[in-house]
Formats: C-alpha cells, structure tokens, sequence
C-alpha cells in the first residue's frame, strides 16, 4: 500500500502558497534587475529568466524523487560537494579575490551555493537517524557529529575566502541546531559563547584606545579587507573614501528612494554606478531606490509569505528528516535575506552575500530554486502519507 | 501498514515552528525598522548625498599667459599639446593589459614604462580617482591610434593641455625658467582650505625665472562648469550628445602676460657674439636698470625640461662640468679682476690718499714688508696718474692707494655700489657675492686682516667676488654719477588682449655721493682705456660714439714662475676675461658686462663682444627711430685719435694678464727698483 501510495503524487498537493510567493518574488527580482542591468549593460533579466527555467526544471526533478532516495542520497552529495569545494582550492578560478568559481566553458558554478543544500540533507538525516523519542534533547555529545557536518564545509568556503557564505551557513546550522532542541547546558555555552563573541568585537573594535598597540584577539588574523568591513560597519563615518565608500554609497541609494522611490530606471545612484556590484549583492540598494519605502515593506511581506509557507511545509511533514530539511531551507533564506539587507543598509558589515531570488546569478538562483524543489518533496510526502 | 510512531515521528517538532516563526518575523521587523529609518527619517539626508553625487564641477583650464620682449615679440607661447591620463581606478588589468598597449603605441622604452608602472603603484585611496600624467606631447598619429582603441584602454585619457613652447631653445633659460609638476608639498600649501582649489594633482607650476617669479600673474584663474557624473567621473551625456542637466558654469580667465624688457634682437647678437664656452653677457640700461639682453652659457632648453624629463638626464645635466643649471649672470661670483679698480680710485679719492693730479711710480711693482706685489707690466709703467692708472690698469698705482688708505674705504664704497649682496633682479636666484672689510677678515681669514689682503683686494683679486650682475649694476652707478640701481627685467604685466595691469618703475637702491670732478676723472679714465693709444680695449674702440669701459683678467689659479699662454693651460686654471662698459661715454644709455670664463684676457676675449653689442643696439636705436618717425640724433663721435695710428700688428692692448699675491720667498726679498714708493 505505501509503495503504492508513493506513486500517487498530484497537482493539488504543491504547496501552493510557497510556489507563488517563490513566483512572484522572482517576477519582482527580474522586473528590478531590468533597471539594475539598464544599457549600456547587458540585459542581465534576459539569462536571469534563462536561469530561472533552468533552476525550475532542476528543482521539478528533485521534487520528484523519492523521498526515501533522496534520504539515501544525502550522504553521497554531501560528499561529493565536499570534494566540489576541496577541488576548488586547486582548480578554481579566481575573482576578485576569492577562489569561488568552477569555470567549464561559458558556464561558471559556484559550489558554495550547492554546499549548504547538501549540508543541510546531511544534517537533516543525522537528526532523522539518531532520534529518540526518550531522550528528546540534544546534549554535547549528540551535537558533535551536526557540528561536524557543518563545520568542515563552513571552514571550506570561509577560506575561499567567502566570508558572506560562510557565516550563512554558521547562522543556519546555529539555528537548525536550536530547533533540534538542545539541552539546557548547551544553551548555556551557546549562550556564553555569544556574549564571548560580541566581548571580543568589543575588545578589538571597540575599546577605548590608550596605548599605541591594541592587544586584539582575532583582528590581527582577519584579511586587511575584512578587518576594514567591520570597522566601517562599526564606525559608518571612517574612510569614506577608501573602504567604506561602498557602504555608504549603497545606504545614500537606499536612503535617497525615501517613501515611494525615483521611479523604475530613474534611480541616479544605480545610474550613475555608484553601487557596486550593483546586480549581484548589492541589488536591494536598486529596489529600494527606485521603489520607495513602501514597496520595500511589499518585498518583506513576500519574504515573510515564503518563510512562512517554508515552516508550513516543516510543520506538515511526515517525519523529522522531511521536517529539519524544510526548517533548514528556511533558515538559509531567512539569513541570506537578513545578511545581505543587512549589509546594504549598514545594519551589518559588508560580507558578498546575495539576495535570493532577487540578486542576479545562475548558482544563486538555482540552489534557491533547488531548495523550494526539496521543500515540495517534503510537502508532497506529507500529502501521501495522509492518506 | 503505517507504523504510529513513524507517523508521529515530526509532530513534536512543531510547537518549536512557531518560535523559528516568531524569530524570522522579528528579524524581517528589524529590517523593515531600519528601512524606515534611512528612507523615511533620514530620507532627506540622504537624498541630499545623492543629488551631490549626480553633479561634479569639472575644471577648465585657463590659458596660461605668454611672455613677450619689450616690442611684443613672443618668448614663450602655450601652444596645446596632447597628454595621456591615467585614472588608476577605472584602470583595469592596467600594469597587465593596458600599460603594454600604451608602451607599443607610444613606443616606451623599459624605463619609461617602470615609471608610470611605479606612479601607478604610488596611487593609494582617494588617489586613484585622481588622473596621472603618462605621456605628454603625443603626435598627432599617436592620439589617432589611441583613440581607435579607446575601448581596449578603460581609464586611460586623452586630453589638450596648453602646453609651454620656449621659442629660443636654450636662449634665456635661466631668465624664463621652466614647468613641471607640481608636488604634493606645494599643492597642500597653495591650495590650503580654498573650496575651488586653484591647483589640481597633475598641474604644472612655474620653476625658476619668470615662470616661476610671475607664476601669479600668468597663471589665469581656472574656470569650472557643473556636470552630470558617473561614479567614474566620466561626464554623461544625453543621446544627442548634449550635456545632461548642465549647471551653472563659470568661465575660466586668462593669465596675463608678461613683457619684459628685454630686446629680443639685442639678445640675439649678445649670443651670437659671445665666443666663450662658458659666462655672461648682461646689456642694462644706465639709466633705468632694466635689462636689455642677457646671456648665461652655458644653459639648458626650458622645452626640454617642461614636463617629463628622465631622471638620467637630470644627472646628465647636474653633473656637467660646465655646470649649465647655474645662473652664470647671478648666482655665481668671479674674481672681478682689473675692472674693480674703478672703485679702488673712488675710494682712494674720496679718502684724500690721491687726488687726480697726483702720480706714482711704476716700476713693475710695489713692495709692501717683505712681500713683493708684481704689476702686470713687469717693466713698468713709468710715472702714472689717475687716469693713466685706470687707462693701462696699472696695479703698482693701486697697491700704494690700497697702501695708503686699508681696505675699509674701498668696501665701503664697494657696498654702496652695491657689491657684497644680492643686486635683486628677482627672477632668478642670486648669490650676494663677496666684498671684504677688515671684520670680514678678522672673521673669516687665519691670523686676521693684513694690509697685504687691502692690496689684493684694490686689484680685484683677494677675497673679492662679484657676478656679473652686480658689475653691470656697479657701472651704471659710475656711467649715470651715484645711482645704485635695481636691476630689473620685467617692464610690465598686460592682460592678454593688451591692457596693462602693472609697469614696473625704475628703482634706485642709493645714491653714491661722488664730485663732478671725481666722475669726469672716472669717465675719462674709462674713455681713455677705449680710445686712447696705450688703453687696454682700444681695439674696440668705435668711431660713431664713446665706450667707456674697464677691462679685467681675474686670475683663477695661482701664477707660476712661469707665465703660461691661454692654450698651454687646463681650461679650468685659464683667467677669467671681464669688460665692463657704458657707452656713449658722455650720457651713457646701455651698461654691458662681459664676462667670458676662463676666456683669457678681457681686452681681446670680451671686450669684442660688447663692441658687437653696443653696435648693435645703436644700429636698432637707429632703425627704430626711422620706424616710428622719430627724429634720430646720432650719439658724439669720440675725440680722434691724434697720435699714431693704431698698428693692428703691434699689441695695440695691452691686455693685463692678473696679478695677485705672490708670496716671495722671506729671505729672497725682491729688489724694489728705484722710485718705488
């Protein structure tokens, strides 16, 4: 009866509400990239489309594999993405500064943004495998190996060096852990640990200065252009010329779109080039521009609609590989949204991260696009599994 | 079968949803507050920023102004030359890609291509928006092929900047100076906190001479415009090509030019007349001090020098020899040998030791304790008065005045005529020379001041040192009776449609009181070393009007037993040839100092020149006046000659070769001859 049920997938099981937030979010993020590429660029919507069918019929695929497969799969492509990464170090291309890229011929792919989907399945049948119902929290030991799995894979891509990357897929796995349900000691050393952390910031950043050398904890290891990034982001006024130009470039666009924006292509900061990659990461500076303020909060309620359709899917699952996969997904693009808005407006500092399905890009669209595919699997398990 | 606990498997998960809910709202909240904070509260702010980012004032470029003779002929001219800019920041693959395309159109050599690679280097933060200098003066078939391949060359410029042409090479170097770049130094200092910054990285700036002394008033003031920008600075423009919301603009204002006084066909002659390798030939008025013509030599070309110069050939230059940086006219001083001796008489009769009527007796030389100090004319000049003196530079006559009165009378009329300080011309550097005193020596020589060094000094030898400068200030003072002037080579500034802005006065620095008696006897004196049998220039003598002038050899190296000709000596040991001369003698008009170095001696290695030079100016005089109508009153003929015929065969001058101190042997006193004083 199950193997038979497994056959009976249908339309009206799609997590509806999840596809057309997905849909109309990459419709706005297409209609924004048309003024972000205006001429004389090159009409970056046009692949960005190409690369949306792409990403959709990948993610059909994966919405139609077999759970149970998909379940057995999770070790291979964790593996495989590892040796992806690994490889990278000697076979990578190298641009602006970090070795991020495969290039094969005209295409070019970026294993990070396949990484975390295959970090988050790994993860998703550890807590799958070891549950037990008696012992429902995690203690130290039975966090080892989920800290592993996302550890080695985060070291990789931090020293490509993706810094944005990397601390997205420490905040996931940091809030995948959480929803694993972590016994109260653990709590506390998380807790501790951040505290130590904002105290080191403090201690290298912050810190009211007497002598000439700061004794630091971290800064003197961190790249002279990461170590600028948090300064900047600390203190928005230093080095306006130099390393902070950027942020504040990318916060005088935001700002200047004020309530109801300078209009669909008549945005003078993204005209004028004075985002940065203004395309990729810094891509909100030109909706928020030319859009306004209100059109802003529209994006955010799309942003939540997916998040939310994203933990319904969690919610419904049949079990709990179904459910960490689904929460895991979510929490990549909650942190991915909030990391680079974030950054654009100065909340945080200046780390290449992109905008889902608004930045342009075929990786990033495509792992997005792969995760909304797994989601759907999850769903339509649940479906058949109630019958 | 369905297995419960496999169904239930997730259901415990789902209280905790909620509070990933909860968290991802309040994290997209904490977003959207921050989004109301800077585009709504602070939207004004901000779009403030955004409008000022949109606008750049874009400089123009004032026209430097030109400099002219006193008739208006252009010295130096702007003429534009095309220059290529580098932006580091908009440069991209710049050392890999870009600098090599540059280095083959341009055909760069490896050092060349080293130094804009090393300028590119230097380029940090804000400075690499700002453009650097890559070449200057590209051909016209350079800037084509450039420009057909713009677009495999981001961030590199082509643009026209007024570039300096100093018309005469070489000529009136040191007078006109040069440009180059200026520094950041200067730029701090100039610029200071000034909104609109009247200089800019990558501008030129006057080095020495006018360029440098007028840079105030050629330079022009820059205007700006307002413009539509990128990020990259790069202008935009609408489809048609127009400017994009152009702004307010204000337009840039010519730099003045600046005539000076020179005449550039006099300076012609003094160059082309000047037969030294190395030296000076100053022509001023008498009257006024402003310069008419003056040569330094060696020198090097101003065209050569503005803009990029290889550091190979700065070491070229600097270690000549010849030294050919160095002001010969100002900013070097020479023994002024024999033509000093106009002030030993001055001084000598103003202290009462002679009176022009009372005489000496040469014999070849004068003897002072055991020392004995030889005149030129070792069988000497029989019985001289003043103005024989002065006419065949009989050193005995001023050893004994020098004798007689010590050396303070003789400084001080030195520094009234304006010796020991600089004589001010003000375009170039100059040194203020040596005039010794008795507390200079105290000061300066071991053991102190000795009578000895008076007599040294009455020669023009000693401690003494004047430039040429200073010399031609002196002999104007003697030509026009007492006033010490202020050389000047700038008569006026004009606008450059030909409004003057400012003239320069003549200056008189003091007055040297001296009787009529005392001035005739120094003219005649002077007239008489020209135009009577015996004097030491008489071969230049002209016929149409009066030279008043002094001859002088100022000895360089210490004089063996053996006296040397010029050629069997090393050319840096050979004297030092000097003339000094205002004609006509009776209302003098034109000083000219000849100096021609390590040239021989200055009746037939100087004097010559300024005979060309005088003749000259009075052939322009006279060709003028025709010109413009006036009438032309000839200057008087000079007294004929009554006694013989001057013998070209014969040594008709008696060119002095320099006497100084020779030290003779202590036990060896040297017999003076009989009737030494």
């Amino acid at each position: 009866m199950m193997e038979l049920s497994g056959e009976r997938r249908s339309v009206a099981q799609l997590p509806w509400l999840l596809l057309a937030m997905t849909v109309l979010t990459t419709a706005v993020g297409i209609y924004n990239l048309a003024s972000a590429s205006r001429p004389p660029s090159a009409p970056m919507w046009v692949s960005q489309i190409v690369y949306f069918f792409i990403g959709s019929a990948i993610a059909v695929v994966v919405a139609w594999i077999d759970p149970k497969l998909l379940e057995r799969l999770a070790i291979p492509i964790y593996l495989f993405n590892l040796a992806a990464l690994i490889a990278l170090k000697f076979f990578g291309h190298k641009a602006k500064g970090a070795e991020s890229w495969f290039v094969v011929g005209p295409i070019r792919v970026q294993p990070a943004e396949f990484m975390k989907l295959g970090m988050l399945l790994m993860m998703a049948k550890y807590f799958h495998d070891d549950h037990r119902p008696q012992q429902p929290t995690y203690g130290f030991l039975r966090l080892i190996p989920p800290a592993v799995i996302a550890l080695v894979p985060t070291a990789l891509v931090l020293v490509q060096p993706d810094l944005g990357t990397a601390l997205m897929m420490a905040f996931t796995t940091i809030t995948v852990l959480l929803f694993a349900r972590p016994s109260l000691p653990v709590l506390i050393v998380l807790g501790v640990m951040a505290v130590a952390g904002a105290g080191v910031l403090w201690n290298d950043y912050l810190r009211p200065q007497y002598t000439e050398e700061r004794f630091t904890i971290v800064r003197h290891k961190l790249k002279k252009h990461q170590d600028a990034r948090i300064t900047g982001w600390l203190d928005p006024t230093s080095d306006l010329k130099g390393s902070n130009y950027h942020a504040m470039q990318s916060k005088i666009a935001v700002g200047s779109g004020g309530m109801n924006g300078k209009g669909w292509m008549e945005g003078t900061q993204t005209g004028l080039r004075y985002l940065p990659e203004q395309h990729t990461d810094f891509i909100f500076s030109v909706f928020a521009e030319e859009q306004g303020y209100l059109k802003c909060l529209g994006l955010m309620t799309l942003y939540a609609g997916l998040l939310l359709a994203a933990l319904g899917v969690a919610a419904g699952a049949k079990d709990r590989f179904g459910a960490f996969v689904a929460v895991g997904i979510a929490a990549m693009i909650f942190w991915q949204v909030f990391e680079n808005i974030g950054m654009v407006t100065g909340l945080l500092p200046i780390t290449g991260i992109t905008l889902p399905l608004l930045s342009y890009g075929g990786s990033s669209m495509v792992s997005v696009l792969i995760g909304i595919g797994l989601l759907v699997n999850v769903s339509m398990k649940r479906q058949r599994s109630g019958l | 079968m369905i297995k419960l606990g496999q169904q239930s498997d997730a259901k415990d998960l789902r209280p905790r949803l909620i509070g990933v809910a909860v968290f991802f709202i309040a994290g997209l909240l904490v977003l959207s507050v921050n989004l109301y904070r800077l585009m709504v509260v602070r939207y004004e702010e901000f779009n403030a920023l955004s409008v000022d980012n949109q606008f750049k004032d874009v400089r123009l470029r004032a026209p430097r102004g030109l400099i002219r003779d006193r008739r208006g002929e252009v010295l130096v001219d702007a003429r534009p030359s095309l220059d290529v800019f580098i932006t580091p920041a908009f440069c991209q693959k710049c050392v890999a890609e870009v600098i090599p395309r540059l280095a083959e159109v341009l055909q760069w050599d490896e050092e060349q291509r080293a130094r804009v690679e090393a300028l590119l280097k230097a380029a940090h933060g804000p400075q690499r928006y700002q453009p650097l200098i890559a070449a200057v003066d590209i051909s016209r078939e350079e800037f084509d092929q450039l420009l057909a391949r713009q677009f495999l060359l981001p961030g590199v410029d082509l643009e026209p900047v007024p570039h300096r042409s100093y018309r005469a090479g070489p000529t009136l170097a040191h007078i006109l100076g040069y440009m180059n770049e200026i520094t950041q130094d200067e730029l701090t200092k100039l610029n200071g906190s000034l909104e609109r910054p009247p200089y800019a990285l990558g501008d030129y700036i006057g080095r020495r001479g006018v360029e440098r002394g007028f840079e105030h008033a050629i330079r022009g003031t820059d205007g700006w415009v307002k413009h539509v920008v990128n990020a990259r600075g790069e202008v935009m423009r609408d489809a048609r090509g127009n400017l994009l919301r152009g702004g307010t603009s204000e337009a840039p204002a010519a730099g003045n030019n600046v005539v000076l006084s020179l005449d550039a066909r006099l300076q012609a002659e003094a160059e082309r007349a000047f037969p030294g390798t190395a030296g000076a030939v100053i022509a001023m008025e008498t009257k006024t001090g402003f310069i008419r013509a003056i040569v330094s030599r060696p020198a090097f070309d101003p065209n050569e020098m503005t803009g990029r110069v290889s550091p190979k050939r700065v070491a070229q230059l600097s270690q000549d020899p010849l030294q050919p940086m160095v002001f010969r006219a100002g900013a070097e001083h020479y023994h002024p040998g024999s033509t000093f001796k106009v002030v030993t008489l001055l001084a000598a009769l103003q202290s009462g030791v002679v009176t022009p009527s009372s005489t000496a007796v040469c014999n070849g030389g004068y003897t002072l304790g055991n020392r004995r100090w030889r005149c030129h004319n070792e069988r000497g000049h029989g019985v001289v008065d003043a103005k024989r003196a002065i006419q065949v530079s009989c050193d005995t006559y001023f050893y004994r005045a020098a004798d007689l009165m010590g050396i303070d009378p003789i400084a001080n009329v030195g520094k009234q005529l304006g010796l020991g300080g600089p004589s001010n011309l003000g375009v170039a550097a100059e040194v203020p020379g040596v005039m010794p005193d008795t507390a200079y020596h105290n000061r300066v020589t071991p053991g102190g001041y000795t009578k000895g060094m008076a007599l040294n000094t009455a020669i023009g030898q000693g401690d003494v040192n004047v430039t040429p400068l200073q010399l031609a200030v002196l002999y104007s003072a003697i030509g026009n009776k007492g006033h010490v002037l202020n050389p000047q080579i700038v008569q006026r500034i004009e606008t450059p449609d030909g409004r003057v802005v400012e003239t320069y006065a003549p200056k008189q620095v003091r007055q040297l009181e001296m009787t009529d008696e005392q001035h005739k006897l120094l003219i005649d004196g002077l007239v008489s070393v020209v135009n009577e049998p015996g004097g030491t220039a008489t071969r230049s003598r002209s016929t149409e009007y009066t030279i008043a002038g002094k001859t002088g050899t100022a000895q360089v190296a210490r004089l063996g037993a053996v006296r040397l000709k010029k050629e069997q000596m090393n050319y840096f040991e050979r004297d030092h040839a000097w003339f000094a001369a205002f004609a006509p003698a009776e209302d003098p008009e034109l000083t000219i100092v000849v100096l021609n170095e390590h040239g021989g001696h200055g009746g037939s290695d100087a004097a010559p020149t300024a005979a060309a030079v005088f003749a000259k100016y009075f052939e322009l005089k006279k060709a003028d006046s025709f010109a413009l109508g006036e009438e032309w009153v000839p200057p008087r003929p000079p007294k004929p000659i009554i006694f013989a015929k001057p013998n070209p065969a014969a040594p008709a001058d008696v060119s002095e070769p320099a006497v100084a101190d020779v030290p003779l042997p202590p036990e060896s006193t040297v017999q003076a001859p009989p009737g030494t004083p």
